[in-house]
């Protein structure tokens, strides 16, 4: 065995990594389902109204089951040092989740919450929304999941884009249709 | 120690390699063949659509296990190490060098010329073409008139890129549809383009990847294919200056040396890895390597800087129509003999910059729900293009790979470092052409009324190749046109590491068209 993929290997048994994905994950949310239901409706566009963000908390818990602890990480061209993806951050999530029931999300009033979760933002220094959630902070990753999929881009666009959908050639060079309610973008989802 | 014998040795299973077997499996179907590749096959295409997926919401690679953990370098060295090599994941763009490409010292008195003529390669780009499945529309400018068309119809511009092909040419520069290595038919049992946007994996097998040749000659036996198995070494007779065998290790067997015997050797490794070969090969008797008395294995290593800019459309764009497919203009890939040498192509595709979510406004506050999308959609009125100019870059004879003894592989073989040096002559011009390009990039936002918003050099080459240049003069080069080394009469080295310079655009199509004409010449000396 390589020196680097024994270490990477230990690496994960050491920190939980190497377990298997229900021992990692299937505690997530536990209790805090609702709790990640209000979150989502925290920091998702109200305008989706409260079934849709209720609905993209349900995908994001299916995120969190499905992370893999230790893939192969996508790289920059021309880079041969291979990286590896992290431990679960369902772990993680749930300290942030109780923090969250008693911090942000118990006050009256969504400025009030909206202003508490920006502080956390402030405190990790979260200054951006990465391309994929990064497991730092779950309000932050939540945000990701959903304003960097398909749906978020025809809703900012208006449009049926349809963006990293597998479409037709025909129609490529018509300006996309105007949204209907139901977005496209559901398949990758 | 196991042994296998073939008519012909091929050492590196990537693009080069799989259509030197085909051709030469055509041309003299009773020839044994085996490639030999240290990377593992990755045949599964009905695992794409999942492996993207999780590309795409985890970031995960999306080419699990294309890789050898140790088998790395210094440098821009690729990390992709599998049967198929970097095309399995190539974004499919297939222009064409020109005739400039291979007279630069002859037209202009600059770096070398190449030892073939243009006309003569050219049919070869026809026959990539043809083998990979190439879509293209004719290029406006008479000096690019090809002798076939291409084997499909262009790839049809979105509506984004119609609308920036529009705003691009205001500047007075024609564009057309940057030919594709993607199916708008049907093609070789593959099937149309669905635009999923995720070219580097393709789902659908539309864009092309070596893997679908290479199932083909396995399915008709007309090749043996070994793959996790790194060739270490290349073993000259002990007279003679033939080569008699390729020694290396199967990732299964580490500790057992393989031997491969042939009648004829093929180093399709790549740019980085076949004169990493050679230089590793070295003996007593040849201290420097093989192939290497010019002492030109692993210089004049090449390929070409690039400035991106993103430039403000003035027209409403939908991010995401088909983002991997560029526009292309060949507009200055010719000067006048008697102006200063400026050389570059025009790509341009649609862009997201400064177009996506963000979490904190202009003022700095933090933004949630609706008011974070009513930010984005502020920001979505106007477009973006991303417009990038790769340019000549010469290589002097300084621009390297070396053995690096301080980072070796768990074999104890001392990995590669690559250090790319342009020239004198293209250092001396390159504040002018860097100039040239952003008054290039100025007339395209004042012939619209639009902003630039970024400009940038790269600070690395862009599509490597050298290595092993090609030249008429033993002294001056490694091999002849055909890959032949000049050293041994059995060794070729072909594809990416003959060239002598870079070009100005993307080089895949040119490295499978010299890789055709050295099959075929093979062929003809078996």
């Amino acid at each position: 065995m390589h020196r680097r993929s024994l270490f990477r290997r230990l690496f994960a048994l050491i920190s939980g990594q190497g377990l298997p994905l229900w021992a990692q994950s299937t505690s997530f949310p536990g209790k805090h389902e609702s709790t990640l239901k209000e979150l989502a409706a925290t920091v998702l566009p109200e305008s989706l109204g409260r079934a849709v963000t209720d609905a993209e908390a349900l995908r994001f818990v299916r995120w969190v089951e499905e992370y893999r602890a230790g893939a192969e990480m996508q790289t920059g061209y021309g880079f041969t040092r291979v990286r590896y993806k992290a431990a679960s951050p369902a772990a993680r999530y749930l300290e942030q989740l109780d923090e969250l029931a008693a911090g942000a999300l118990a006050q009256p009033g969504m400025a009030a919450r909206r202003q508490k979760i920006g502080q956390a933002f402030q405190a990790a220094n979260i200054r951006d929304l990465p391309a994929v959630p990064d497991g730092v902070n779950i309000a932050a990753d939540l945000m990701t999941f959903y304003f960097q999929s398909p749906p978020a881009n025809d809703l900012a666009y208006s449009a049926a884009i349809g963006k990293d959908t597998c479409r037709t050639l025909r129609n490529a060079g018509s300006v996309p249709a105007p949204l209907k309610k139901e977005t496209s973008g559901a398949a990758l989802r | 120690m196991p042994r296998f014998d073939s008519d012909v040795c091929i050492v590196g299973g990537g693009i080069s390699a799989v259509f030197m077997a085909q051709k030469l499996s055509e041309l003299k179907p009773n020839l044994s063949i085996t490639i030999v590749e240290a990377g593992k096959r990755l045949f599964d295409a009905e695992n794409r659509m999942s492996y993207r997926r999780r590309s795409l919401l985890y970031g995960e690679n999306a080419w699990p296990g294309d890789f050898i953990e140790d088998q790395g370098g210094e440098g821009i060295v690729s990390r992709t190490m599998a049967v198929g090599g970097s095309a399995m994941h190539w974004q499919g763009h297939a222009n064409r060098f020109s005739e400039e490409d291979l007279r630069l010292h002859s037209l202009y008195g600059l770096a070398t010329d190449w030892p073939l003529e243009w006309a003569e390669l050219e049919k070869y780009c026809c026959e990539a073409e043809r083998r990979i499945g190439v879509s293209g529309a004719p290029s406006p400018h008479p000096e690019d008139q090809r002798s076939e068309p291409y084997p499909m119809p262009p790839m049809p511009l979105t509506y984004n890129l119609a609308e920036i092909k529009a705003w691009a040419e205001r500047a007075g520069i024609p564009f057309t549809g940057c030919p594709q290595a993607k199916n708008t038919t049907a093609y070789d049992g593959r099937p149309e383009c669905q635009r999923c946007n995720t070219c580097m994996i393709c789902p659908t097998g539309a864009r092309y990847s070596p893997d679908y040749t290479y199932k083909k000659l396995l399915a008709n036996k007309r090749i043996v294919l070994h793959d996790r198995t790194l060739v270490r070494r290349l073993i000259p007779h002990d007279r003679n200056k033939t080569i008699v065998a390729a020694t290396g290790s199967n990732a299964e067997r580490p500790g057992e040396p393989v031997e491969y015997r042939a009648r004829w050797f093929v180093v399709t490794s790549g740019y980085a890895w076949s004169p990493h070969l050679l230089l590793n090969s070295r003996s007593s008797r040849f201290p420097n390597g093989l192939a290497n008395s010019s002492g030109l294995v692993g210089r004049y290593m090449t390929g070409h800087y690039f400035i991106t800019a993103q430039m403000e459309v003035n027209k409403k764009l939908y991010p995401g129509m088909n983002e991997p497919y560029p526009l292309i203009s060949r507009e200055y890939f010719r000067c006048a003999p008697d102006k200063p040498f400026v050389r570059h192509d025009i790509q341009i595709f649609e862009s997201t910059t400064g177009r996506r979510p963000r979490l904190k406004s202009e003022t700095g506050e933090f933004l949630f729900g609706d008011d974070l999308l009513s930010d984005w959609r502020s920001r979505t009125t106007h477009g973006v293009a991303r417009v990038r100019m790769y340019y000549d870059s010469h290589p002097s004879r300084e621009s390297s790979l070396t053995l690096d003894p301080a980072n070796g592989n768990h074999l104890g073989d001392p990995m590669p470092r690559i250090v790319h040096r342009m020239d004198e002559a293209a250092e001396a011009r390159d504040a002018a052409t860097q100039a040239h390009i952003r008054a290039i990039y100025q007339r395209m936002a004042k012939a619209n009324g639009t902003k630039i918003l970024s400009v940038s050099k790269s600070d690395y080459q862009d599509h490597p190749s050298g290595g092993c240049r090609m030249g008429n003069d033993p002294s001056q080069s490694v091999c002849d046109s055909y890959g032949r080394t000049h050293d041994h009469e059995n060794l070729f080295v072909v594809g990416a590491p003959t060239l002598p310079t870079g070009g100005c655009t993307n080089a895949t199509i040119t490295f499978v068209g010299l890789t055709l004409r050295s099959s075929e010449h093979i062929a003809q000396n078996l």
